[in-house]
C-alpha cells in the first residue's frame, strides 16, 4: 500500500514539475478561462436589458468554462503521454493504472482548485455576486468538484485516443451537449424525455442543479443535496472506467 | 531486489513459435531463441524487420498472438509487475518528458522501483552516460544522440539483472558508443543479460550472438565468429605476374583444397583471402528472395540466389 503511495506520489510530483516548467501551458490552462469570462462580460454588459439579469446565467456558465477547459487540457497531456511513448516507458517500470491515474489527479487537482478560484473569484468582481461568503464558498465547492470530474473524465477520454487530434471529436459528442442538455440555458424539464436523460448522463446536470439552488433567492444547499452527493460519486464512477479502460498494451 | 519465481529458469530469455499479428499483418512469424544468462545477444536487421516489436513482447507491452514467452523465468503479460522490477527497458524513442532535465527523468523511473540509495544511484548513472556537466537542463534542448544517453540512464537506473535495449547507440557518438559497449560487457561479466537491437554491423561483434531478423523472421542466429564464415570469399593465387582467381563460400575449408590442385607449385609467389565483411553478409540474407525464406532453423540455411 505504501509502495503503490509513493508511486501514485511520485507520477503527481513528475506531473507538477512538468507544468512548473511548461509556463505556457500553465499561463494558458489559468488565463483562458478567465478571458473568457470576461469576453462574457463585454457580450452581456452589450446586450444588457431589464428583462435578463446576467447572473443567472454567468454561474453555470462559469461552471461550464472550467469544466470544458479543464477536461481539454488534461485529456491532451494524458494523450501526450501515450504518443512521446512515455505512458509505455512508466508501465514497463512497474507503474500501475491507478498509480499513474491518481498521480495526475492529484497534480492537476491542484491546477482546477487554482483555476475554479480565480474563475470565481473573476465572476464576483465583473458581474458583483450579490452572494454571501457560504454560498460563494458553497458555488466554489461545485465548481471544484466540477473541475475534479472534468479531469477524471478526460483521463476518460483520453484512453480512447491514440493523438492529440483524436481527442477533439470528443468534444463535440462529450462537452458541447451538456450545455444544452444540463439545464444551464434551457430548463431540462422543456427538454423531450430522451433529451432529459441524456442529460442525466452528464456532471454538469447535477452541478447546474446545485448551482441554481445556491443562486435563487433564498436557495441553499438543502434543497439540492442529492445532486451534490452525486457529483462525487459521479467523479468516482468515472474514475473507476478510467482505470479499466486505460490500456497498458496494445 | 526480489527475484521471486526466476531462480529455477537457466535462461534469461526462452521463446517458442511466437507470432504477432497486427490485424492481418504478421509482425513476427513463429520465432524460437534462447538466451543465456549472462549473454549479450544482438538483434541486427533494417527498420520494419521485427526487433523492436519482438522487445515489446518480452517487456510485455504486446501480448503475443501465439507462442510461449519466459523472461527470466516468468511470464511477462501474467507476472509482469514481478519481471518488471528485474528488467531494464530502453525504447527506440527516447520516451523521456523532454521539459524536465535528466536528473528529473531518472528520478522519476527510479521511484518506480522505491530505490534505498536513489540519489547516488542517479549520480552514477548520470556519470557513466557522460551527461552530470547537462544534468539540470532540459531535455528538450539536447541532441539526438544526448536524449539516447539519458534515455539509457533511466533503464539502468536500478540495476536490472535483463537489459532490453533498443538501438541503444543510434545517433550516439563513436567513442561513447564504445564506451557503452564497454560498460555492456562489464555488465555481462557480472551476470547481467543484455538483449541489444542495432543496425550497425559492426556492434554486432560486440555481442555473444546475434540474429539476423528479416520481415518477422530470423534469417540465421549465430556467434559473429561463425556469421562470418557463411560470407563468400576470393582467393588469388599469384604465380609471378600471373594470378588464379577462385571464388569460395568458406575459406578456411576450401583453401587447402584450392592449395593442392597447385601441388605446392614452387612458382607461387603469394597467396590473398578476400573476405566478405560481415555487413556484406548480413545485407546478402536480408535481401534475399521471398521465396526462400522459411522460417526459424531451417532459415539458418538460407541459400543466396
Amino acid at each position: 500500500m505504501s509502495y503503490t503511495l509513493s508511486r501514485t506520489g511520485a507520477v503527481g510530483e513528475r506531473a507538477l514539475r512538468q507544468l512548473r516548467h511548461d509556463r505556457r501551458f500553465l499561463g494558458l490552462s489559468l488565463v483562458a478561462p478567465l478571458l473568457i469570462i470576461y469576453l462574457l462580460y463585454v457580450f452581456f454588459e452589450s446586450t444588457s436589458s431589464p428583462f435578463f439579469r446576467p447572473t443567472e446565467f454567468i454561474v453555470p456558465v462559469g461552471a461550464f468554462i472550467v469544466h470544458f477547459i479543464t477536461f481539454l487540457l488534461c485529456a491532451i497531456v494524458l494523450v501526450r503521454e501515450r504518443t512521446a511513448r512515455t505512458l509505455e516507458r512508466m508501465f514497463v517500470n512497474g507503474y500501475r493504472q491507478r498509480e499513474i491515474i491518481g498521480g495526475y489527479l492529484l497534480a492537476y487537482t491542484g491546477l482546477a482548485t487554482l483555476q475554479s478560484l480565480a474563475v470565481l473569484t473573476e465572476m464576483h468582481l465583473l458581474f458583483a455576486l450579490d452572494y454571501s461568503l457560504d454560498r460563494l464558498l458553497s458555488i466554489y465547492l461545485v465548481m471544484w468538484l466540477l473541475a475534479v470530474i472534468s479531469l477524471a473524465l478526460g483521463i476518460l477520454i483520453s484512453n480512447f485516443a491514440r493523438n492529440e487530434g483524436q481527442i477533439f471529436p470528443f468534444i463535440p459528442l462529450v462537452i458541447l451537449p451538456s450545455i444544452f442538455l444540463s439545464g444551464v440555458i434551457v430548463s431540462v424539464e422543456k427538454l423531450p424525455e430522451w433529451a432529459q436523460w441524456l442529460g442525466r448522463l452528464t456532471p454538469l446536470y447535477y452541478a447546474n442543479e446545485v448551482i441554481q439552488a445556491l443562486i435563487e433567492p433564498g436557495g441553499s444547499l438543502d434543497d439540492a443535496w442529492i445532486s451534490l452527493a452525486l457529483l462525487p460519486i459521479y467523479g468516482v464512477a468515472i474514475l473507476l472506467l478510467a482505470m479499466l479502460t486505460l490500456r497498458e498494451r496494445e | 531486489m526480489a527475484m521471486t519465481g526466476s531462480k529455477e529458469s537457466a535462461s534469461a530469455i526462452s521463446v517458442s513459435g511466437l507470432r504477432k499479428l497486427y490485424g492481418r499483418f504478421e509482425a513476427l512469424k513463429d520465432v524460437s531463441l534462447t538466451v543465456e544468462r549472462g549473454e549479450i545477444f544482438g538483434l541486427l536487421g533494417a527498420n520494419g524487420a521485427g526487433k523492436s516489436t519482438l522487445i515489446k513482447v518480452l517487456v510485455g507491452s504486446l501480448k503475443p498472438s501465439a507462442g510461449s514467452v519466459q523472461v527470466l523465468g516468468l511470464d511477462p503479460i501474467k507476472q509482469a509487475q514481478l519481471l518488471r522490477r528485474q528488467i531494464g527497458y530502453m525504447p527506440q524513442v527516447p520516451a523521456l518528458y523532454e521539459d524536465l532535465s535528466p536528473r528529473d527523468n531518472v528520478r522519476f523511473f527510479g521511484k518506480a522501483h522505491g530505490l534505498a540509495n536513489l540519489e547516488r544511484r542517479i549520480d552514477e548513472v548520470l556519470e557513466f552516460v557522460n551527461l552530470r556537466s547537462r544534468e539540470r537542463d532540459p531535455v528538450y534542448s539536447f541532441s539526438g544522440g544526448m536524449k539516447q544517453r539519458v534515455s539509457l540512464a533511466c533503464a539502468l537506473i536500478h540495476a536490472p539483472r535483463l537489459l532490453l535495449l533498443d538501438e541503444p547507440s543510434a545517433g550516439v557518438d563513436p567513442k561513447l558508443r564504445e564506451a557503452f559497449w564497454q560498460h555492456f560487457r562489464e555488465l555481462a561479466a557480472n551476470g547481467v543479460t543484455l538483449l541489444v537491437s542495432t543496425h550497425q554491423m559492426d556492434e554486432a561483434f560486440h555481442c555473444d550472438r546475434v540474429a539476423i531478423m528479416r520481415d518477422g523472421l530470423f534469417l540465421a542466429c549465430d556467434t559473429p565468429k561463425n556469421l562470418m564464415r557463411r560470407g563468400r570469399a576470393q582467393i588469388s593465387i599469384w604465380r609471378g605476374a600471373e594470378v588464379d582467381r577462385h571464388a569460395v563460400t568458406n575459406y578456411a575449408e576450401q583453401l587447402p583444397g584450392i592449395l593442392r590442385r597447385y601441388n605446392l607449385d614452387p612458382s607461387i609467389t603469394r597467396v590473398e583471402i578476400e573476405e566478405d565483411t560481415l555487413e556484406a553478409i548480413v545485407l546478402d540474407m536480408i535481401n534475399v528472395r521471398e521465396a526462400q525464406i522459411t522460417p526459424a532453423k531451417e532459415a539458418v540455411d538460407v541459400v543466396h540466389a
